[in-house]
């Protein structure tokens, strides 16, 4: 797709998901451009949930092959990997139903989000335990990061409060800078917009857009790959739109593109004009 | 609630315990001198309790509403939570001057020291299940593999209990590992199922094995602990430890001395959980606890988190086995049955999942609450099983439900225990 | 050859009883999600109801033979399904919501409480009982070694399969087991349809130690001697069993029981007594471990 030369962040390729006789997702390939905002969209039961799922490392995909190029450079063959090692290969995800940990406050939910260097800080858990120095900078530097997020999410104030205590549209952007702590090469979105309002569903598109752009804090830009049922905020941040059905691709370009394209009307419509 | 509701509610309540009564303690069956049973009467005997039921069924329905009950607990914990450091502090202070507090004398020493075992096992067993939300109902496994290190190495090889204190908890931490290798990526139940039977399968092995372990008549004779290596005894030689200091012998020494160790390694529990769960792995234990799904999206190792809490955990109840083993001088897989597992586990529910003063205080409620119904004999396990019950129907979340943040940016206000999760592992 | 048919009817007769315990404890899985611990004692209270009413008919003269154990296993189904229900209301009911470890910890202390109570009532020591259906037939000689399938196997093996039919029936065709079953899989959803879940679950309570107490009398029956700690090895090795079948399952249960008991008494006979139970422990690890949702449970999809 992409004409330059930077390799894309995210390249998938003739991806199958096969769960028992169900055929969910068919031979399908995508890229995910760098330094962009590309939405995987489609009816219910298109595949979509099911393709990130593969992307994320939490299912693991019947053939084909998932490939990310991560800021350095670095190339890894995701769908071989374990799912905690996507993560720190530079994957980062939401939920649609957050799942944030809501016992603990909003400030230890971003610390546990970086919890791969910090713990290498401590040596492991015994250097800290008996206080050798090194853990203390790097905790205050996490600390410092994490409130630079919690600024950006507007939730400051909050840093003290328990994480389920909060509005749902405050834990939904909290649960983005969580996975924005892990310093991802890709942020894999699922349904970030579900149940918000629409001024909460602007914060989301202005907060998105500025992670984007590198913007939102001192983190470096980042690309992010979202599945969206709500077309308003999908064509107006969007870059870049792959539509899904049946398991299957049917059409992929730029926002005002796909508005126009036959394939998609009719998969959207198509079932409507049958009723 | 009405009068005649009540008297209405207590037939009901009587005529259900008469069901449950009249055949188990209506009618009793005893071996004759012949060999074969025969059947005894007591019809007074469940007449009784059934007045009994009827009696405290209607006392309850008259006098105690249900909004009592749900409150009985609650103002028990308020002051227990908020005034946590202090009321923690306190506690210290009355342990470390216990032995110097006149009318304490031997029999005090003795339980407390009982206590204190408790509370050092439920801090390592808060670990596994208060922090990392891991179910484990083979605790008593670790406290038995403590125990038979402590006593095997002593036996065959002649180390000391210096030696072999941090060899059974490393071999403690390793049987832990080893078996929590291949289980803990099970959830929940099943976990806990697969860790009840590896405790019975060390006891049964420890039972069977006569050879090595003595089988059922145990291993006696362990040697006591020595006072840095001067002996305990009542000679009064300078190589004694009376001698050494020049006082005069006396058998509370050792009793004193090993209250003090006792204390020191609960303290050592203490303050390495405290330590640990302001640290990177602690965080991710309790993460773990909270959402283990959301860990593994985050790059958390699931299975290494895990580990670390399951190894820790065992190896505090391998150091509280050893100990054990040398307070008693004599060990028996009799000391490590399930019930073991169950009162350890009890301790730490009741106490409030994660909270070290309550654990402190559950100990001492349960262990000390049994040894005061000593006289009750055979009632005394009816006593304990029932308490257990109640408590847990007026206080779910234990004595002290809320949860205080690691780290924070303002003020750190303790959580309450609506947000916090039990974990499902 | 006649060695390993005599061990294979065994262990049938004995895989048989934990598969009754082991049906209770999955029906309450299954139900609200909660381990019963206190359905071994419901096992151990079935026996010791069993044996007063076996001594009140027998040593009474009342009745002998198989309508005398006819009639104490109906006696014993309905005192022990009396404990069951109390169990439930008492220790479970208001703790229903509550956070997970709660109701497992309130098991534990009944667990105790009816262990204790059966201690302190009818005493410590081991009751004995002697035989009361003797005999058998003779199914095939090898030498000196004489396979038996004895009178009472034949009754354990045949009270299981009928017990277990109505069962089956009760789960399957009628509006109870309807009920039942929409609690299991929505119990929210199931009381917004109208559906007394308190109820239901009470009653899921009352079969499951019904099927203890059947269980109880085979037991005390076939072996003839019981006392009060029976309940924790036996509810163990049912618990086992369910969870190897699947738990959740019921037929699961019923053949992880078979399993359970199969693979003890082969141990038994061929390796060692001692470590009978350590066998009975490994296998359930090893199933666990390569096969988490047991033999028959249902795959759980993980949902993200």
């Amino acid at each position: 797709m992409s004409t330059t030369l930077v390799p894309d962040i995210l390249s998938v390729e003739e991806l199958t998901m096969r769960f028992g006789g169900l055929l969910a997702v068919d031979r399908v390939s995508f890229e995910v451009p760098r330094g962009t905002i590309t939405a995987l969209i489609g009816p219910n039961g298109a595949g979509k949930t099911t393709v990130f799922n593969c992307i994320t490392g939490f299912y693991r995909p019947t053939g084909g092959a998932v490939r990310l190029t991560t800021h350095e450079g670095r190339e890894v063959i995701l769908n071989t990997l374990k799912d905690h090692n996507i993560a720190r290969a530079g994957v980062a995800r939401t939920f649609q139903n957050i799942r944030l940990f809501a016992g603990m406050t909003a400030l230890e939910n971003l610390l546990i989000a970086q919890h791969g260097p910090l713990h290498r800080a401590t040596g492991f858990g015994i250097g800290a335990l008996l206080g050798i120095s090194g853990y203390k900078a790097a905790e205050a530097a996490a600390i410092e990061r994490a409130a630079e997020w919690l600024r950006a999410i507007g939730l400051i104030a909050r840093a003290d409060d328990p994480a389920g205590s909060l509005p749902y549209g405050d834990q939904r952007r909290l649960e983005i800078a969580r996975a924005m702590c892990t310093g991802p090469s890709l942020l894999c979105l699922d349904e970030p917009a579900a149940g918000l309002n629409p001024r909460e569903s602007d914060d989301l598109a202005r907060l998105l857009l500025s992670i984007r752009d590198g913007t939102a804090t001192s983190a470096a830009p980042t690309s992010i790959l979202l599945i969206e049922h709500d077309m308003g905020i999908v064509m107006r941040i969007s870059d870049h739109v792959v539509v899904l059905d049946h398991g299957k691709k049917i059409a992929e370009g730029p926002p005002a593109a796909i508005r126009q394209d036959p394939h998609v009307i009719a998969a959207y419509l198509g079932e409507a004009e049958q009723e | 609630m009405a009068f005649s509701a009540a008297l209405r509610d207590a037939a009901k309540a009587t005529a259900i315990a008469f069901g449950l009564f009249v055949v188990m303690v209506g009618l009793r069956t005893d071996v004759s001198p012949t060999g074969a049973l025969f059947l005894r009467t007591r019809w007074t005997e469940l007449a009784m309790v059934c007045a009994l039921v009827f009696a405290g069924r209607l006392a309850i329905g008259l006098w105690v509403t249900p909004r009592f009950l749900t409150n009985a607990g609650g103002s028990l914990a308020a002051p227990l939570a908020k005034a946590g450091a202090f009321f923690g502090m306190g506690l210290l202070v009355v342990a470390v001057v216990l032995p110097a507090i006149p009318g304490i004398g031997r029999y005090e020493l003795d339980l407390a020291i009982l206590v204190l075992t408790y509370v050092m096992l439920g801090w390592g067993l808060n670990i596994v299940v208060g922090l990392a939300g891991l179910l484990d109902l083979g605790y008593v496994a670790f406290y038995a593999v403590g125990a038979y290190s402590y006593a095997l190495l002593a036996q065959y090889f002649g180390l000391s209990f210096w030696v072999c204190l941090p060899l059974a908890g490393i071999l403690a931490a390793f049987w832990g590992i080893l078996l929590g290798f291949p289980v803990l990526r099970l959830r929940g139940d099943y976990l806990a199922i697969v860790t009840l039977a590896f405790g019975e399968i060390i006891r049964i092995v420890l039972l069977n094995w006569v050879d090595l372990t003595g089988g059922p008549n145990g291993i006696s004779g362990i040697p006591r602990p020595t006072f840095f290596g001067l002996p305990f005894n009542m000679s009064g030689d300078p190589g004694t430890f009376a001698g050494f200091f020049g006082l005069e012998p006396s058998p509370t020494h050792r009793v004193v001395f090993l209250y003090y160790l006792i204390l020191c390694l609960a303290l050592l529990t203490n303050w390495v959980t405290i330590r640990i769960r302001r640290q990177p792995i602690g965080r991710a234990w309790e993460a773990l606890r909270e959402d283990e799904v959301a860990c593994r999206a985050l790059g958390i190792n699931v299975t290494n988190t895990k580990l670390t809490a399951f190894a820790l955990g065992a190896m505090f109840g391998g150091f509280a086995g050893a100990f054990f083993a040398t307070r008693q001088a004599f060990i028996s897989p009799e000391s490590f049955t399930f019930i073991e597992s169950a009162i350890i586990l009890a301790i730490v529910v009741l106490g409030g999942l994660g909270s070290q003063v309550g654990v402190a205080v559950a100990a001492i409620v349960m262990i000390g609450g049994f040894e005061l119904f000593r006289d009750l004999d055979e009632w005394r396990m009816l006593v304990f099983g029932a308490a257990m019950v109640i408590i847990m129907v007026l206080r779910p979340r234990g004595l002290v439900g809320s949860r205080t943040p690691t780290v924070a940016l303002g003020q750190k206000r303790s959580i309450g225990s609506d947000y916090v999760s039990e974990g499902r592992g | 050859m006649a060695y390993a048919l005599q061990q294979l009817i065994n262990g049938v007769s004995l895989g048989m009883i934990y598969g009754l315990i082991a049906v209770g404890y999955t029906m309450v899985y299954g139900i609200i999600g909660m381990i019963n611990f206190a359905h071994g004692d419901i096992f151990m209270i079935g026996a010791f109801v069993a044996l007063t009413a076996m001594v009140m008919l027998v040593s009474g003269g009342l009745m002998e033979g198989p309508a005398a154990i006819l009639l104490v296993l109906a006696i014993s189904m309905a005192f022990t399904a009396l404990y069951g229900w109390t169990v439930e209301r008492i220790a479970y009911r208001p703790l229903r919501g509550s956070f997970r470890l709660a109701p497992l910890i309130s098991a534990i202390g009944m667990s105790i409480v009816l262990q204790n109570f059966v201690q302190v009532s009818q005493g410590a020591r081991v009751k004995p009982l002697e035989p009361q259906l003797p005999g058998g037939i003779e199914l095939m000689r090898e030498g000196t070694f004489v396979v038996q399938l004895s009178y009472m196997q034949m009754l354990i093996i045949a009270s299981t399969l009928a017990v277990l039919a109505i069962f089956t029936w009760l789960v399957t065709k009628t509006p109870l087991g309807r009920a039942m079953r929409a609690c299991e899989q929505d119990r929210k959803m199931a009381s917004l349809l109208g559906i007394d879940t308190d109820r239901t679950i009470s009653l899921t309570f009352v079969i499951g130690a019904s099927l203890a107490a059947v269980a109880g009398t085979l037991y005390l029956l076939r072996y003839g001697v019981i006392d009060f700690y029976i309940g924790f090895l036996a509810g163990v090795k049912a618990f086992t069993a369910a969870v190897l079948g699947g738990i959740g399952s019921l037929p699961g249960a019923v053949l992880g029981g078979l399993l359970i008991g199969l693979i003890e008494t082969f141990w038994s006979a061929y390796f060692s007594v001692q470590y009978k139970d350590v066998a009975a422990f490994s296998i359930l690890a090893i199933v666990l471990i390569f096969m988490p949702t047991g033999l028959l449970g249902r795959q759980e999809v993980e949902k993200v």
